[in-house]
Protein backbone atom coordinates (compact mmCIF):
# COMPACT_ATOMS: atom_id res chain seq x y z
CA UNK A 1 0.00 0.00 0.00
CA UNK A 2 3.14 2.36 0.62
CA UNK A 3 4.25 1.38 -2.45
CA UNK A 4 1.15 2.62 -4.29
CA UNK A 5 0.94 5.58 -2.36
CA UNK A 6 4.52 7.42 -3.11
CA UNK A 7 4.02 5.96 -6.83
CA UNK A 8 0.99 7.87 -7.22
CA UNK A 9 2.83 10.86 -5.29
CA UNK A 10 5.29 11.85 -7.77
CA UNK A 11 2.57 12.61 -10.79
CA UNK A 12 0.61 14.45 -8.86
CA UNK A 13 3.00 17.34 -7.63
CA UNK A 14 4.38 16.50 -11.19
CA UNK A 15 0.68 17.45 -12.57
CA UNK A 16 0.20 20.28 -9.91
CA UNK A 17 3.21 22.07 -10.66
CA UNK A 18 2.62 21.68 -14.22
CA UNK A 19 -0.81 23.56 -13.91
CA UNK A 20 0.60 26.43 -11.37
CA UNK A 21 2.91 27.45 -14.12
CA UNK A 22 0.13 27.22 -16.84
CA UNK A 23 -1.56 29.21 -15.23
CA UNK A 24 0.37 31.83 -13.75
CA UNK A 25 0.00 35.70 -13.84
CA UNK A 26 -3.62 34.86 -15.11
CA UNK A 27 -6.89 36.18 -13.00
CA UNK A 28 -10.52 36.12 -13.87
CA UNK A 29 -11.11 39.45 -11.66
CA UNK A 30 -10.16 42.68 -13.45
CA UNK A 31 -11.20 46.04 -12.71
CA UNK A 32 -13.42 46.68 -15.88
CA UNK A 33 -15.21 43.18 -14.88
CA UNK A 34 -16.20 44.13 -11.41
CA UNK A 35 -17.17 47.94 -12.42
CA UNK A 36 -19.71 46.17 -15.30
CA UNK A 37 -20.56 44.20 -12.10
CA UNK A 38 -21.40 46.62 -9.35
CA UNK A 39 -23.20 49.52 -11.04
CA UNK A 40 -26.00 47.75 -12.71
CA UNK A 41 -25.67 45.24 -9.56
CA UNK A 42 -26.61 48.58 -7.33
CA UNK A 43 -29.37 50.31 -9.24
CA UNK A 44 -31.46 47.31 -9.24
CA UNK A 45 -30.65 46.91 -5.53
CA UNK A 46 -31.30 50.84 -5.10
CA UNK A 47 -35.13 50.46 -6.80
CA UNK A 48 -36.09 47.83 -4.25
CA UNK A 49 -34.75 49.77 -1.60
CA UNK A 50 -37.04 52.61 -3.05
CA UNK A 51 -39.97 50.25 -3.18
CA UNK A 52 -39.18 49.03 0.30
CA UNK A 53 -39.05 52.90 1.43
CA UNK A 54 -42.14 54.01 -0.91
CA UNK A 55 -39.84 56.46 -2.12
CA UNK A 56 -41.73 56.92 -6.02
CA UNK A 57 -39.88 57.45 -9.37
CA UNK A 58 -36.88 55.55 -8.70
CA UNK A 59 -35.94 53.69 -11.72
CA UNK A 60 -32.62 51.70 -13.05
CA UNK A 61 -32.65 54.60 -15.44
CA UNK A 62 -33.06 57.50 -13.24
CA UNK A 63 -30.54 56.16 -10.40
CA UNK A 64 -27.93 56.08 -13.32
CA UNK A 65 -25.08 54.34 -11.38
CA UNK A 66 -21.71 54.43 -12.70
CA UNK A 67 -18.64 52.80 -10.98
CA UNK A 68 -14.99 52.91 -10.64
CA UNK A 69 -13.28 50.67 -8.62
CA UNK A 70 -9.16 50.57 -7.32
CA UNK A 71 -7.43 47.75 -5.97
CA UNK A 72 -5.50 48.81 -2.68
CA UNK A 73 -4.27 51.89 -3.58
CA UNK A 74 -1.76 53.45 -6.05
CA UNK A 75 0.79 50.64 -6.12
CA UNK A 76 -1.35 47.27 -6.33
CA UNK A 77 -2.51 46.75 -9.77
CA UNK A 78 -5.91 47.06 -10.00
CA UNK A 79 -7.32 42.96 -10.68
CA UNK A 80 -6.88 39.42 -8.56
CA UNK A 81 -9.54 38.63 -5.82
CA UNK A 82 -8.82 40.28 -2.20
CA UNK A 83 -10.48 42.35 0.56
CA UNK A 84 -8.68 45.83 -0.23
CA UNK A 85 -10.98 46.96 -3.26
CA UNK A 86 -12.63 50.08 -2.97
CA UNK A 87 -15.26 51.30 -5.61
CA UNK A 88 -17.02 54.59 -5.87
CA UNK A 89 -21.00 54.69 -7.19
CA UNK A 90 -21.70 57.64 -8.75
CA UNK A 91 -25.59 57.85 -8.89
CA UNK A 92 -28.66 59.91 -8.16
CA UNK A 93 -30.48 59.35 -5.06
CA UNK A 94 -34.06 59.70 -4.87
CA UNK A 95 -34.33 63.37 -4.34
CA UNK A 96 -32.39 63.82 -8.05
CA UNK A 97 -29.26 64.61 -5.99
CA UNK A 98 -26.04 63.30 -7.94
CA UNK A 99 -24.22 60.86 -5.22
CA UNK A 100 -20.86 59.21 -5.13
CA UNK A 101 -21.09 56.46 -2.52
CA UNK A 102 -17.87 54.21 -1.23
CA UNK A 103 -18.30 50.70 -1.47
CA UNK A 104 -15.88 48.33 0.14
CA UNK A 105 -15.39 44.78 -2.35
CA UNK A 106 -14.39 41.70 -0.88
CA UNK A 107 -13.81 39.54 -3.84
CA UNK A 108 -13.17 35.86 -4.44
CA UNK A 109 -11.08 33.90 -6.53
CA UNK A 110 -14.67 32.86 -8.21
CA UNK A 111 -15.43 36.01 -9.37
CA UNK A 112 -17.93 37.07 -6.68
CA UNK A 113 -17.76 39.51 -4.47
CA UNK A 114 -19.45 41.17 -1.39
CA UNK A 115 -20.50 44.92 -1.35
CA UNK A 116 -20.63 46.88 1.31
CA UNK A 117 -22.05 50.38 1.21
CA UNK A 118 -21.85 54.02 3.47
CA UNK A 119 -24.29 53.79 5.76
CA UNK A 120 -24.99 57.55 5.61
CA UNK A 121 -25.81 57.57 1.93
CA UNK A 122 -27.49 53.99 1.76
CA UNK A 123 -29.23 53.62 5.40
CA UNK A 124 -28.11 51.16 8.13
CA UNK A 125 -28.97 47.39 8.09
CA UNK A 126 -32.32 47.33 8.43
CA UNK A 127 -34.64 50.21 7.05
CA UNK A 128 -38.51 50.61 7.63
CA UNK A 129 -41.37 49.72 5.04
CA UNK A 130 -44.23 50.96 4.06
CA UNK A 131 -46.62 49.40 6.51
CA UNK A 132 -43.60 50.21 9.66
CA UNK A 133 -42.09 46.54 9.60
CA UNK A 134 -38.22 46.95 9.55
CA UNK A 135 -36.32 45.03 6.50
CA UNK A 136 -33.20 44.45 5.95
CA UNK A 137 -31.56 46.94 3.75
CA UNK A 138 -31.16 45.21 0.68
CA UNK A 139 -28.12 47.86 -0.60
CA UNK A 140 -26.48 47.77 2.55
CA UNK A 141 -24.54 45.05 2.16
CA UNK A 142 -24.84 43.09 -0.87
CA UNK A 143 -23.41 39.66 -2.97
CA UNK A 144 -23.13 39.36 -6.54
CA UNK A 145 -21.07 37.56 -9.19
CA UNK A 146 -19.92 38.11 -12.47
CA UNK A 147 -18.98 36.35 -16.01
CA UNK A 148 -15.18 35.72 -15.97
CA UNK A 149 -15.29 35.37 -19.75
CA UNK A 150 -16.41 38.80 -20.67
CA UNK B 1 -30.90 -26.63 -7.74
CA UNK B 2 -34.29 -27.48 -6.01
CA UNK B 3 -37.23 -24.96 -5.49
CA UNK B 4 -36.92 -25.39 -2.00
CA UNK B 5 -33.36 -24.86 -1.87
CA UNK B 6 -33.71 -21.80 -4.14
CA UNK B 7 -36.44 -20.77 -1.30
CA UNK B 8 -33.77 -21.01 1.19
CA UNK B 9 -30.93 -19.77 -0.49
CA UNK B 10 -28.53 -16.32 0.62
CA UNK B 11 -28.38 -13.61 -2.60
CA UNK B 12 -25.18 -15.41 -3.59
CA UNK B 13 -26.75 -18.32 -4.86
CA UNK B 14 -29.64 -16.81 -6.71
CA UNK B 15 -27.08 -15.04 -8.42
CA UNK B 16 -25.94 -18.22 -9.85
CA UNK B 17 -29.38 -19.36 -10.70
CA UNK B 18 -29.38 -16.35 -12.44
CA UNK B 19 -26.24 -16.81 -14.45
CA UNK B 20 -27.47 -19.78 -15.02
CA UNK B 21 -30.92 -18.80 -17.65
CA UNK B 22 -28.46 -15.66 -18.61
CA UNK B 23 -25.25 -15.49 -19.97
CA UNK B 24 -23.45 -12.99 -17.19
CA UNK B 25 -22.54 -9.55 -18.19
CA UNK B 26 -21.96 -6.04 -17.00
CA UNK B 27 -26.00 -5.67 -15.45
CA UNK B 28 -25.47 -9.19 -13.40
CA UNK B 29 -22.54 -7.78 -11.48
CA UNK B 30 -24.39 -4.26 -11.21
CA UNK B 31 -28.01 -6.05 -9.66
CA UNK B 32 -25.37 -7.92 -7.01
CA UNK B 33 -23.33 -4.50 -6.43
CA UNK B 34 -26.86 -2.39 -6.04
CA UNK B 35 -28.07 -5.40 -3.71
CA UNK B 36 -24.96 -5.26 -1.90
CA UNK B 37 -25.29 -1.52 -1.59
CA UNK B 38 -29.03 -1.88 -0.42
CA UNK B 39 -28.12 -3.93 2.41
CA UNK B 40 -25.22 -1.74 3.89
CA UNK B 41 -26.47 0.68 6.98
CA UNK B 42 -23.86 3.42 5.56
CA UNK B 43 -25.84 3.98 2.18
CA UNK B 44 -28.85 3.26 3.55
CA UNK B 45 -28.02 6.44 6.32
CA UNK B 46 -26.56 8.61 4.09
CA UNK B 47 -29.56 8.55 1.67
CA UNK B 48 -31.73 8.71 5.10
CA UNK B 49 -29.41 11.75 5.88
CA UNK B 50 -29.93 13.98 2.73
CA UNK B 51 -33.81 13.55 3.32
CA UNK B 52 -33.82 14.22 7.14
CA UNK B 53 -30.79 16.99 7.15
CA UNK B 54 -32.08 19.66 4.83
CA UNK B 55 -35.23 20.03 7.01
CA UNK B 56 -33.74 20.12 10.08
CA UNK B 57 -30.89 22.93 8.32
CA UNK B 58 -33.72 25.03 7.01
CA UNK B 59 -35.81 25.11 10.82
CA UNK B 60 -32.39 25.89 12.48
CA UNK B 61 -31.89 28.38 10.12
CA UNK B 62 -35.26 30.13 10.30
CA UNK B 63 -34.77 30.02 14.14
CA UNK B 64 -31.60 32.13 13.53
CA UNK B 65 -31.46 35.79 14.55
CA UNK B 66 -28.34 36.83 12.12
CA UNK B 67 -28.36 34.77 8.87
CA UNK B 68 -25.10 33.23 8.01
CA UNK B 69 -23.76 36.23 5.86
CA UNK B 70 -20.46 34.62 5.08
CA UNK B 71 -22.10 31.84 2.39
CA UNK B 72 -23.37 32.78 -0.59
CA UNK B 73 -27.30 33.47 -0.41
CA UNK B 74 -26.73 33.06 3.44
CA UNK B 75 -27.73 36.82 4.00
CA UNK B 76 -31.35 36.08 2.24
CA UNK B 77 -31.98 32.73 4.18
CA UNK B 78 -35.05 34.46 5.82
CA UNK B 79 -36.52 36.14 2.73
CA UNK B 80 -37.05 33.34 0.18
CA UNK B 81 -37.09 29.32 0.34
CA UNK B 82 -35.02 29.41 -2.62
CA UNK B 83 -32.49 31.07 -1.16
CA UNK B 84 -32.41 28.42 1.72
CA UNK B 85 -31.76 25.82 -1.31
CA UNK B 86 -29.24 28.12 -3.11
CA UNK B 87 -27.19 28.19 0.31
CA UNK B 88 -27.35 24.99 1.37
CA UNK B 89 -26.09 23.84 -2.33
CA UNK B 90 -23.47 26.34 -1.44
CA UNK B 91 -22.29 24.86 1.76
CA UNK B 92 -22.72 20.95 0.31
CA UNK B 93 -19.97 21.71 -2.58
CA UNK B 94 -17.55 22.54 0.18
CA UNK B 95 -17.55 18.96 1.05
CA UNK B 96 -20.93 17.20 2.16
CA UNK B 97 -21.31 15.92 -1.23
CA UNK B 98 -17.28 14.59 -2.02
CA UNK B 99 -18.21 13.14 1.27
CA UNK B 100 -21.07 11.53 0.41
CA UNK B 101 -20.27 10.10 -2.83
CA UNK B 102 -16.97 8.38 -1.17
CA UNK B 103 -18.83 6.92 1.42
CA UNK B 104 -19.63 4.43 -1.37
CA UNK B 105 -17.31 4.90 -4.20
CA UNK B 106 -14.04 5.03 -1.84
CA UNK B 107 -14.98 1.49 -0.38
CA UNK B 108 -16.66 -0.32 -3.02
CA UNK B 109 -13.53 -1.98 -4.49
CA UNK B 110 -11.34 -1.98 -1.29
CA UNK B 111 -14.29 -3.33 0.84
CA UNK B 112 -13.08 -6.39 -1.16
CA UNK B 113 -9.61 -6.13 0.03
CA UNK B 114 -10.64 -5.21 3.24
CA UNK B 115 -12.86 -8.63 3.58
CA UNK B 116 -10.20 -10.63 1.27
CA UNK B 117 -13.29 -11.34 -0.99
CA UNK B 118 -11.08 -10.44 -4.67
CA UNK B 119 -10.62 -14.26 -5.14
CA UNK B 120 -14.09 -15.20 -5.00
CA UNK B 121 -15.23 -12.09 -6.92
CA UNK B 122 -12.75 -12.90 -9.48
CA UNK B 123 -13.07 -16.59 -10.05
CA UNK B 124 -16.78 -16.02 -11.18
CA UNK B 125 -17.38 -16.29 -14.85
CA UNK B 126 -16.99 -12.20 -15.29
CA UNK B 127 -14.14 -10.43 -16.42
CA UNK B 128 -12.02 -7.77 -14.43
CA UNK B 129 -12.87 -5.31 -16.59
CA UNK B 130 -16.75 -5.99 -16.43
CA UNK B 131 -16.64 -6.27 -12.97
CA UNK B 132 -14.64 -2.54 -12.77
CA UNK B 133 -17.83 -1.38 -15.28
CA UNK B 134 -20.55 -2.51 -12.91
CA UNK B 135 -18.86 -1.31 -9.48
CA UNK B 136 -18.52 2.26 -10.72
CA UNK B 137 -21.66 2.34 -12.48
CA UNK B 138 -22.99 1.57 -8.99
CA UNK B 139 -21.43 4.36 -7.37
CA UNK B 140 -22.44 6.69 -10.03
CA UNK B 141 -25.90 5.90 -9.27
CA UNK B 142 -25.53 5.88 -5.65
CA UNK B 143 -23.92 9.66 -6.47
CA UNK B 144 -26.98 10.42 -8.56
CA UNK B 145 -29.93 8.98 -6.42
CA UNK B 146 -27.75 11.22 -3.26
CA UNK B 147 -27.78 15.08 -5.11
CA UNK B 148 -31.44 13.96 -6.43
CA UNK B 149 -32.39 13.32 -3.16
CA UNK B 150 -30.93 15.91 -1.36
CA UNK B 151 -31.75 18.49 -3.86
CA UNK B 152 -35.80 17.51 -3.83
CA UNK B 153 -35.30 17.64 -0.04
CA UNK B 154 -33.85 20.90 0.14
CA UNK B 155 -35.80 23.08 -2.11
CA UNK B 156 -38.86 21.14 -0.99
CA UNK B 157 -37.75 22.21 2.27
CA UNK B 158 -37.13 25.90 1.97
CA UNK B 159 -40.37 26.61 0.15
CA UNK B 160 -42.24 24.54 2.52
CA UNK B 161 -40.74 26.50 5.80
CA UNK B 162 -39.77 29.94 4.12
CA UNK B 163 -42.04 30.13 1.83
CA UNK B 164 -42.15 31.24 -2.27
CA UNK B 165 -41.01 34.61 -2.21
CA UNK B 166 -38.73 36.22 -5.18
CA UNK B 167 -35.67 35.65 -5.28
CA UNK B 168 -32.75 38.39 -5.27
CA UNK B 169 -30.22 37.49 -8.04
CA UNK B 170 -26.62 37.72 -8.22
CA UNK B 171 -26.68 40.73 -10.80
CA UNK B 172 -29.27 42.59 -7.42
CA UNK B 173 -32.13 41.54 -9.70
CA UNK B 174 -35.51 39.91 -8.64
CA UNK B 175 -36.47 36.63 -10.02
CA UNK B 176 -39.72 35.22 -9.89
CA UNK B 177 -40.57 32.50 -7.80
CA UNK B 178 -41.71 30.46 -11.15
CA UNK B 179 -38.89 31.34 -12.66
CA UNK B 180 -36.54 30.78 -9.41
CA UNK B 181 -37.96 27.39 -8.96
CA UNK B 182 -36.43 26.10 -12.52
CA UNK B 183 -33.46 28.05 -11.99
CA UNK B 184 -32.52 26.31 -8.46
CA UNK B 185 -33.20 23.14 -10.02
CA UNK B 186 -30.78 23.96 -12.47
CA UNK B 187 -28.42 24.89 -10.43
CA UNK B 188 -28.31 22.05 -7.99
CA UNK B 189 -28.32 19.73 -11.52
CA UNK B 190 -25.06 21.45 -12.26
CA UNK B 191 -23.34 19.57 -9.91
CA UNK B 192 -23.74 16.41 -11.09
CA UNK B 193 -20.54 16.57 -13.28
CA UNK B 194 -18.20 17.72 -10.75
CA UNK B 195 -19.86 15.00 -8.31
CA UNK B 196 -19.28 12.00 -10.86
CA UNK B 197 -15.49 13.38 -10.78
CA UNK B 198 -15.76 13.24 -7.03
CA UNK B 199 -17.27 9.45 -7.50
CA UNK B 200 -13.98 8.54 -10.28
CA UNK B 201 -11.51 10.41 -7.82
CA UNK B 202 -12.72 7.82 -4.66
CA UNK B 203 -12.83 5.20 -7.44
CA UNK B 204 -8.90 5.44 -7.97
CA UNK B 205 -7.93 5.92 -4.50
CA UNK B 206 -9.54 3.11 -3.50
CA UNK B 207 -8.82 0.69 -5.72
CA UNK B 208 -5.43 2.44 -5.70
CA UNK B 209 -4.71 2.08 -1.78
CA UNK B 210 -6.67 -1.01 -1.00
CA UNK B 211 -8.23 0.96 2.25
CA UNK B 212 -11.66 1.39 2.69
CA UNK B 213 -10.89 4.10 5.03
CA UNK B 214 -8.48 5.92 2.72
CA UNK B 215 -10.77 5.91 -0.12
CA UNK B 216 -12.99 7.55 2.36
CA UNK B 217 -11.55 10.36 3.35
CA UNK B 218 -8.68 10.55 0.31
CA UNK B 219 -11.04 12.82 -1.72
CA UNK B 220 -12.57 15.12 0.62
CA UNK B 221 -9.13 16.00 1.79
CA UNK B 222 -8.38 16.79 -2.35
CA UNK B 223 -11.05 18.61 -2.52
CA UNK B 224 -10.40 20.64 0.60
CA UNK B 225 -6.85 20.97 -1.23
CA UNK B 226 -8.63 21.84 -4.35
CA UNK B 227 -10.27 24.75 -2.15
CA UNK B 228 -7.58 26.04 -0.77
CA UNK B 229 -5.68 26.29 -4.18
CA UNK B 230 -8.49 27.80 -5.92
CA UNK B 231 -8.66 30.61 -3.41
CA UNK B 232 -5.67 32.32 -4.02
CA UNK B 233 -5.01 35.11 -7.05
CA UNK B 234 -3.64 34.95 -9.84
CA UNK B 235 -3.73 30.99 -11.11
CA UNK B 236 -7.13 31.65 -12.84
CA UNK B 237 -6.45 29.12 -15.94
CA UNK B 238 -5.16 26.33 -13.41
CA UNK B 239 -8.36 27.10 -11.20
CA UNK B 240 -10.26 26.00 -13.73
CA UNK B 241 -8.65 22.54 -13.88
CA UNK B 242 -9.38 21.77 -10.31
CA UNK B 243 -12.14 19.16 -9.48
CA UNK B 244 -14.29 21.70 -7.65
CA UNK B 245 -14.08 24.82 -9.28
CA UNK B 246 -17.41 23.14 -11.67
CA UNK B 247 -19.41 23.38 -8.15
CA UNK B 248 -19.36 27.34 -8.92
CA UNK B 249 -20.81 26.90 -12.14
CA UNK B 250 -24.07 28.14 -11.08
CA UNK B 251 -23.84 31.38 -10.81
CA UNK B 252 -23.84 32.22 -14.39
CA UNK B 253 -27.77 30.98 -13.80
CA UNK B 254 -28.32 33.51 -11.14
CA UNK B 255 -27.14 36.65 -12.39
CA UNK B 256 -28.94 39.36 -15.42
CA UNK B 257 -27.25 38.15 -17.57
CA UNK B 258 -27.02 34.39 -17.54
CA UNK B 259 -23.77 33.16 -18.44
CA UNK B 260 -22.96 28.89 -19.14
CA UNK B 261 -19.56 29.37 -20.27
CA UNK B 262 -18.69 27.75 -16.60
CA UNK B 263 -21.13 25.07 -16.91
CA UNK B 264 -19.20 23.81 -20.37
CA UNK B 265 -16.27 24.22 -19.19
CA UNK B 266 -17.29 22.72 -15.36
CA UNK B 267 -18.64 19.40 -17.78
CA UNK B 268 -15.33 19.37 -19.74
CA UNK B 269 -13.29 19.45 -16.98
CA UNK B 270 -15.23 16.97 -14.75
CA UNK B 271 -14.96 14.54 -18.03
CA UNK B 272 -11.75 14.45 -17.68
CA UNK B 273 -11.05 14.23 -14.34
CA UNK B 274 -13.50 10.68 -14.55
CA UNK B 275 -11.40 9.39 -17.37
CA UNK B 276 -8.23 10.37 -15.67
CA UNK B 277 -9.18 8.47 -12.76
CA UNK B 278 -11.28 5.69 -14.19
CA UNK B 279 -8.41 5.00 -16.79
CA UNK B 280 -5.94 4.69 -14.36
CA UNK B 281 -8.22 2.73 -11.49
CA UNK B 282 -8.82 0.29 -14.58
CA UNK B 283 -5.28 0.09 -15.26
CA UNK B 284 -4.36 -0.70 -11.99
CA UNK B 285 -7.31 -3.44 -11.56
CA UNK B 286 -6.06 -5.37 -14.72
CA UNK B 287 -2.96 -5.33 -13.45
CA UNK B 288 -2.97 -6.30 -10.25
CA UNK B 289 -1.83 -9.84 -9.19
CA UNK B 290 -4.20 -11.20 -6.53
CA UNK B 291 -2.63 -13.89 -5.16
CA UNK B 292 -3.81 -13.60 -1.89
CA UNK B 293 -7.43 -14.24 0.16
Amino acid sequence: MKLHATRLFGPTIALASALALVGCGHTDVTKGRVEAALAPTFANLYVQQAIILGHPGVTIASAAASATCDRGGPKVADKGPGADWICMIHFTDDAGHAQDGKFELQIKSNSCYTAAGPSNLIGLVTITDTRGNDVSNPVFEFDGCFNPAT
Amino acid sequence: MTTTEIATSTPGDRVETERATRSPGVITVLGVELRKLAAQKRARFALLGCLVAPLVVTVVLKGQQRPPKDTLYGRHVHDSGFAVALFVLTFATQWVLAFLTALVAGDIFASEDHLGTWKTVLTRSVSRTQIFVAKCFAACLFATSVLMVLAASTIASGVMLVGRQSLVGLSGQLILPSNAAVLVSASWATALPPLLAFTAIAVVVSVASRNPAIGMVGPIVLGLVSQLVGWLGGIDTARRLLPTTPFDAWHGLLTEHRYYGLITQGALVSAGWIAVCLGGALLIMRRRDITGG
